[in-house]
């Protein structure tokens, strides 16, 4: 299988797995047709991401997904974290196979569901609108 | 609780050198590495004895001997007389025509054409699957036969089955993912007591890709009239293969257009790939005995070793009526690409039956089939050794993989501890 260094680097050495005790902001989706799960945990404070951690179940991009998720999180506001997109991700591990991408699509689905719990986005934000 | 940190850091240092460079192949069910008495025998035939066997001449006699001698061989393995062996391109290929070749043989006769039926079972591999599906399509009435939590079909289930209508019963020898045996040598009484009554229109095909040169195969023994075989299964390239046609059997060619193998595969023969195959059968029944001892015990080992250091595997399959040198094995809680491709990372070759592709899962329809639920059909990983293997290998193997099973576990939502912990 070829994926990039990253990729590989993120499968063996998952960062920030694990689930937080204190988080006051929690995410998790699952992609109904392939089953594929992934949970984030949050603690933010003053409006920006303290610590972070995740847990995932599925193919190897879905966990490494996860995991390049929580570095590009780290202390980000809620705003800057709400606008990272499913291309940042995939830029960030270096690519993905087209038929893999619905990996980046659950882990941005799963940030901005744990993000809007949080109740520290404006409604506008949120909708989009 | 946060569990990251490097997975070969954490090994002690005295595995390490271990670990560095070795490559593990346990995807023997997939294919096997070529063996080098093979290729020796085959080498001459992709340089000086080039010739086409259905030449006149000298060159074209070298070939056509050494063909002759490669299908009295394959033959011996399968205890069949050599003109009963049609050589194709693999079993793909051999699948097809003993499947299109019943069929369309059948519906060029003058029968009625409510006289289509076919038996298969719902573990079947890809081939014969699909062409089941695509005669079903053509207006055929297909049977698939279920199998239980073992694996293996049951005679009452084919007795059920079949019907006067019934023409054709394909049912593999073993199982290509699980490696279960199916009780065709059984199911071949059954034809036999059909045929006793009158119907004389009836056969039965076995695809025997996975089984040859692991068990023991004599055709009269089975009763069979069609069975497949693939050379690359066999320490031979790939690109080889053979159908066995019981002899006085009608079979519609899928190829037409030349004269070659008794008129049932026309076009010029694959003269090294099949020089190969002769020489692999040799070898295979030859050492029969001896490789089937030696991956059993690899085998043996590998799975009480496993079970000792991981729990909560469940095993698919019958553990007892299988092939030698196949483990299926589901590991709970994770997924079986996601272990696949974290094995392969530390350069240890498995497979698994489940892909996942555009946001779509196919569990594997074999693990389904077994009546596993999803997460068991997505989290199964088929280990398959070969005469390569060493202890040393399974030592490999059993160091890496509860390693790698205990961090994905720990990164996954659904291990039963964590799921307790959280506040969903």
């Amino acid at each position: 299988m070829n994926y990039s260094p990253t990729f590989n680097d993120h499968l063996e050495n998952p960062r920030s797995a694990g689930e937080l005790q204190n988080a006051n902001a929690v995410g998790e989706e699952t992609n109904p047709v392939c089953g594929d799960r992934l949970r984030l945990s949050l603690r933010l404070d003053e409006g920006r991401i303290a610590e972070i951690a995740f847990l995932a179940y599925g193919c190897a991009p879905t966990l490494v997904c996860g995991s390049a998720l929580t570095e590009l999180l780290k202390g980000k506001t809620v705003e800057e974290a709400w606008q990272i997109t499913r291309k940042d991700l995939i830029e960030a591990i270096g690519g993905l196979p087209s038929r893999k991408q619905h990996a980046a699509a659950l882990a941005i689905e799963t940030l901005r569901s744990a993000l809007a719990q949080s109740g520290l986005l404006a409604e506008t934000v949120i909708t989009g609108s | 609780m946060l569990v990251s940190g490097s997975w070969l850091r954490d090994l002690k240092v005295d595995k390490r050198a271990m670990l560095e460079n070795r490559r593990v192949y346990l995807d023997h069910s997939a294919t096997t590495p070529v063996d080098q008495r093979v290729v020796e025998a085959m080498l001459p035939y992709l340089t000086e004895k080039f010739g086409n066997p259905s030449s006149v001449h000298f060159f074209g006699q070298e070939a056509r001997a050494a063909v002759d001698r490669a299908r009295r061989e394959v033959a011996a393995l399968i205890g069949a007389r050599a003109n009963e062996i049609v050589f194709t391109s693999g079993g793909t290929e051999a699948n097809n025509l003993a499947i299109k070749g019943i069929c369309n043989a059948l519906m060029d006769a003058p029968v009625s054409p409510a006289r289509r039926h076919v038996i298969t079972t719902a573990i079947e591999h890809p081939s014969v699957r699909g062409l089941c599906d695509e005669l079903e399509k053509g207006g055929w009435a297909v049977t698939r036969l279920p199998v239980y939590e073992d694996g293996i079909v049951r005679l009452e289930d084919v007795r059920a089955a079949l019907t006067p209508e019934t023409v054709l019963i394909s049912v593999m020898l073993a199982n290509n993912e699980i490696g279960t045996i199916q009780p065709v040598k059984e199911i071949a009484v059954l034809v036999r007591e059909r045929r006793d009554k009158g119907n004389r229109q009836l056969w039965l095909h076995t695809d025997a890709v996975q089984a040859a040169g692991r068990l023991p195969i004599d055709v009269d023994t089975l009763g069979c009239d069609l069975l497949s075989l693939s050379a690359h299964k066999l320490y031979a390239p790939k690109g080889s293969g053979a159908l066995y046609v019981k002899r006085g059997l009608r079979l519609m060619p899928q190829n037409v257009g030349g004269h070659q193998e008794r008129e049932k595969r026309a076009g010029t023969e694959g003269v090294p790939g099949i020089i190969a195959f002769g020489e692999a059968a040799k070898l295979a029944r030859a050492e029969l005995a001896q490789r089937v001892d030696h991956d059993r015990a690899l085998r043996d080992r590998f799975e009480s070793s496993l079970e000792a250091r991981v729990g909560d595997l469940v095993f698919n399959g019958d553990r007892k009526r299988r092939l030698p040198h196949l483990s299926n094995i589901s590991f709970r809680f994770i997924e079986g690409e996601g272990l696949l491709i974290s094995l392969d990372l530390q350069s240890i070759a498995v497979s698994t039956g489940s892909a996942c592709s555009s946001g779509t899962l196919e569990p594997s329809p074999v693990i389904q089939a077994l009546g596993r639920n999803d997460e068991l059909s997505r989290g199964s990983i088929r280990f398959s050794f070969g005469k390569d293997n060493t202890d040393e290998d399974v030592d490999y193997v059993l160091e890496v993989l509860p390693q790698i099973v205990g961090k994905l576990r720990q990164l996954s939502p659904l291990t039963p501890h964590r799921l307790a912990a959280l506040p969903i």
